[in-house]
């Protein structure tokens, strides 16, 4: 019996779990916390920190330490969110030479799925520490809104990690299997997930031992860590005017003000006043300064409101995509440390007209239901069967410019269309397909996954071949595209550019390089 | 030109005509190509099927030339071999697995498996094996029970040996049905057809169809080549109708209708062996009687006076006997006489001593006719053969002493 673990590889913190004796349960790191933040620090002699160690120094040596580099995965350099990335973190990102973003720390320059494995890898670590044999398989949650290539780095990172990763699991989806392991009920279910860099809604339906996605939907580049900013800025704007200093300038203390931002956020869950105090934050000509504000809850609501009330236009649009009004949701799941908020609680609890299911833990639920998945694909636990959904269209891009839908979002996976293209010349010997994933009519602006050439078409006049392009999305949510010349029966080759993943030979070489390396332990 | 029996045909000349093994239906072919085959019967050639038009000469013929090489179409003496049209693949073609107990799957399951790819090709409703007018919420618990047996993450790592490929198809299907038929976008459009297969459609690189927009446009395609065919069976029951009364005026005598019946007959029909056979033989009868009412016609003029008019008659009365010399004879002197065409009148006149030398007058006409052109010497020959053949003609000497 192969032990599976389950792995939530969060933004801020990451949680793993494993099942035993068929219970579910979350492995505590040597420090006994069940989370782990998402950090990996280079000190100043070269020693690499990862976890909560990294965390501790992160306001001495704000450069040199990275966070949330999830929101980083998978995309390319030139991409909006990368843009705002680097405004605002204190490390430095740079151009990577597959266009891709990568993050100089230590002197090194990472690739973001080498960060998002050293992550993995600590997770691991302490899996094995704990249960005291290796651990070789995992499963691996992503945000439901994560594209082709965010996934495909994702599962890169895994193996980097030294871990076969058996699926990669929609973190709603993982959420719901948790919540639904060992109850048997019909029930419709909306899981609100809104984690430390990303927001997901999924509705599905549990029934007969089945638990099947009717629609998903969220923004990979919102969630708590946008809450802090508008705190950090809150704060930096009262100080300019009562002080007239930008702390701006100062990444220490922008690093400290964010880490204050966050532990008030979070006291203002549990209490209506919460005093923020950073001696010594900055200096003048008249000496030393320090900041002093009292934030109530009242106005932490007012700096978020409209970013939850965004949160709800998302909502509504899943409900609509499953055909379903809010009302015929039967339960509501919380997910991610941020749903503490009583503000959120509370939209979401107006918005479906019930109060949201208290019994999940919204900080481990999804490592439990990746494990849960584990041991479903493993070891032939036939209790669950899971039926997940591809979150974004997938199509072409066509003449002027415009995008061809071949799936549709909300498609059940393991799914594959085929569709027969022609030639638009005569004695056209190659067909260039750009492929792309998302929902706008124009092709530039959805996600670009790869350009696909179909070589060797026989000399005819124009529209007279067939080549049959089959597309498929496997159960990770995972591309991959095959082409036959249907003439001849035989396989067309197609050549792929996948952006911003790592080739073979890359992820071979960053395996080599990282077993020369091990990461501190405390 | 005409091919001489036994060499093949060669280029525009070739008359192809659709190949008895080649089923239409299964063609991919736009309107255009939809009207070029319906105009291709074995009788028309690639020269006159090209005036016919429906596509630009240059890609009507590469569009023959394809469907011969391709077996779409066949020309007498001669060929392409067949060859395999672009076709829709048939659903269930999977090879039917035989159990093995030694697979990571258990014998029972196998034989569900067995027995659901024989339904692979059915309609939807019965790949889930639910009514026809199922609800929503029918077709979703079939759907869960059928997923829970078929779905790939139930063999995940198993080995499944032959299994493999059918099991993946199995649950394309029925994920395809669940789909279609829990959709009430699609669900109308799927019960009507009942979605038996899916289509293939050839675009325009790169806009595609939906599966069911490719259905839909291989419907509309079929019903225009069974139009099409319609309209050959009702062309086929007017050329019979046709002959059936060309016949029946030929049996009352009336040749000239029944000649008139029968080529219309051949015209709706050419292929038809019977109706060409009939033809000659109408058609001389035809002849003859038109024969007799032109002359009939001639001689009147003739008798008021009206030469032009009745030479006019005599020319075509010669159409329909042109064995007839001493009609030619009569048809060349009243041109003679006219004074208007002499090259006419030396035609007929010549005709009539072809086929009667050894009428003394035809020479003497034609010596007359000679002479009047001014062509001395040939009216004196002309004029000497007359004599000969009767010393006694006078008019004839009087033309040889006037040279």
């Amino acid at each position: 019996m192969s032990r599976v673990i389950g792995i939530d590889l969060g933004t801020t913190n990451s949680c793993v779990s494993i099942i035993e004796n068929g219970q579910p349960s979350v492995i505590p790191n040597a420090g006994g916390y069940k989370t782990t933040p998402s950090m990996f620090a280079v000190t100043q002699d070269g020693k690499r920190l990862v976890g909560h160690l990294a965390k501790r120094q992160a306001i001495t040596n704000s450069k040199h330490t990275i966070y949330a580099a999830k929101r980083l995965i998978g995309r390319r350099f030139d991409d909006g969110e990368v843009q705002r990335c680097i405004e605002l973190s204190p490390y430095s990102i740079v151009r990577g030479q597959n266009d891709d973003p990568r993050i100089e720390v230590g002197g090194k320059v990472f690739t973001v799925t080498e960060l998002s494995a050293v992550i993995l890898k600590e997770m691991k670590r302490v899996a094995e520490e704990y249960l005291g044999e290796p651990v070789r398989e995992a499963v691996i949650t992503v945000p439901a809104y994560f594209n082709d290539a965010q996934r495909q780095c994702t599962k890169d990172a895994g193996r980097i990690a030294g871990l076969e990763v058996l699926r990669i699991v929609n973190e709603p989806t993982a959420a719901a299997m948790s919540y639904g392991f060992g109850k048997n009920v019909d029930e419709k279910i909306a899981v609100y997930d809104l984690g430390g860099g990303t927001f997901d809604i999924s509705i599905l339906e549990l029934g007969d031992g089945v638990l099947e996605v009717l629609a998903t939907a969220g923004d990979t580049f919102l969630g708590g860590e946008d809450f802090d900013r508008r705190i950090v800025n809150h704060l930096i704007e009262t100080f300019q005017e009562t002080e007239g200093i930008d702390l701006r300038t100062d990444t220490m203390a922008l690093q400290r003000l964010k880490d204050a931002a966050e532990k008030a956020k979070c006291d203002l869950s549990q209490r209506e006043t919460a005093e923020i105090n950073l001696p010594f934050i900055a200096s003048d000509a008249n000496g030393p300064r320090h900041l002093s504000i009292e934030l109530s809850r009242n106005s932490l609501e007012g700096l978020v409101h409209d970013v939850v009330q965004g949160t709800l236009k998302t909502v509504e649009q899943c409900v609509k995509d499953a055909g379903l009004e809010p009302g015929a949701i039967d339960q509501v799941i919380l997910v991610g440390g941020q749903t503490r908020m009583p503000l959120v609680q509370q939209a979401v609890a107006d918005y479906f007209g019930k109060r949201p299911h208290k019994g999940v833990n919204p900080d481990e639920v999804v490592a439990v239901g990746a494990a849960i998945q584990g041991e479903v694909l493993v070891n032939k636990d036939e209790s669950m069967l899971l039926l997940d959904v591809t979150p974004l269209s997938l199509g072409i891009a066509t003449f002027g410019g415009h995008f061809a839908k071949l799936i549709e979002r909300n498609t059940t996976v393991p799914v594959r269309k085929s569709h027969i293209f022609t030639t638009t010349r005569d004695n056209q010997s190659a067909v260039k397909i750009r492929v792309l994933q998302g929902e706008s009519e124009q092709a530039i602006e959805n996600d670009l996954l790869g350009e696909f050439v179909l070589t060797g078409i026989r000399q005819a006049p124009k529209g007279e071949p067939e080549v049959e392009v089959a597309f498929d999305i496997d159960a990770n949510g995972i591309v991959s595209v095959a082409a036959r010349d249907l003439e001849t029966s035989k396989e067309q080759s197609i050549t792929v550019n996948a952006t911003g993943t790592l080739d073979e030979g890359e992820i071979q070489q960053i395996i080599e390089d990282n077993e020369l390396y091990e990461v501190a332990v405390k | 030109m005409s091919a001489a029996r036994g060499a093949v045909p060669t280029g525009e000349e070739r008359k192809p005509c659709v190949s008895s093994d080649c089923d239409p239906a299964r063609l991919d072919l736009t309107p255009a190509e939809g009207y070029l085959l319906s105009r291709i019967d074995g009788a028309t050639s690639i020269a006159q099927l090209r005036q016919i038009g429906g596509l630009p000469a240059g890609e009507m013929v590469t569009c023959v030339e394809r469907w011969i090489a391709e077996g779409v179409l066949v020309v007498e003496g001669g060929g392409g071999q067949l060859g395999v049209t672009s076709q829709e693949r048939p659903v269930a073609e999977v090879p039917l697995p035989t159990v093995d107990a030694a697979l990571d799957l258990p014998v029972d399951t196998q034989e569900a498996v067995r027995d659901f790819l024989g339904r692979l090709g059915a309609p939807y409703h019965e790949v889930l094996g639910v009514d026809f007018s199922a609800d929503v919420r029918t077709i979703k618990k079939a759907y869960f029970a059928l997923s829970k047996k078929f779905h790939p993450d139930r063999y995940f790592r198993r080995e499944l040996g032959a299994f493999q490929d059918p099991v993946e198809r199995i649950w394309r299907r029925i994920l395809e049905a669940y789909e279609l038929l829990s959709d009430p976008a699609t669900r109308a459009e799927v019960q009507k057809t009942g979605g038996g297969a899916t289509g293939a459609a050839a675009e325009a690189n790169p806009a595609v169809a939906s599966p069911l927009q490719s259905a839909r446009r291989m419907r509309a395609r079929l019903t225009t080549l069974a139009g099409h065919r319609k309209m050959v069976g009702e062309r086929r029951r007017k050329a019979k109708g046709f002959f059936e009364s060309g016949m029946a005026a030929f049996r009352k005598d009336r040749w000239l209708e029944a000649a008139g019946s029968v080529r219309l007959a051949i015209a709706f029909d050419p292929q038809n062996e019977a109706y060409r056979a009939a033809f000659p033989d109408v058609q001389g009868r035809a002849h003859e009687e038109r024969a007799k009412q032109v002359l009939k016609e001639a001689d009147a003029c003739y008798d008021l006076g009206d030469y032009r008019e009745a030479f006019k008659f005599y020319e075509e009365a010669t159409h329909y006997r042109p064995f007839d010399a001493e009609l030619h004879h009569k048809a060349g002197r009243l041109a003679f006489r006219l004074g208007e065409d002499l090259r006419k009148a030396k035609e007929y006149a010549s005709s009539a001593c072809e086929l009667e030398p050894e009428s003394a007058i035809h020479h003497r006409t034609l010596g007359q006719i000679f002479a009047a052109a001014g062509l001395d010497a040939n009216a004196r020959r002309e004029l000497q053969q007359a004599l000969r053949l009767d010393p006694k003609d006078a008019e004839a000497k009087e033309a040889l002493r006037a040279l």
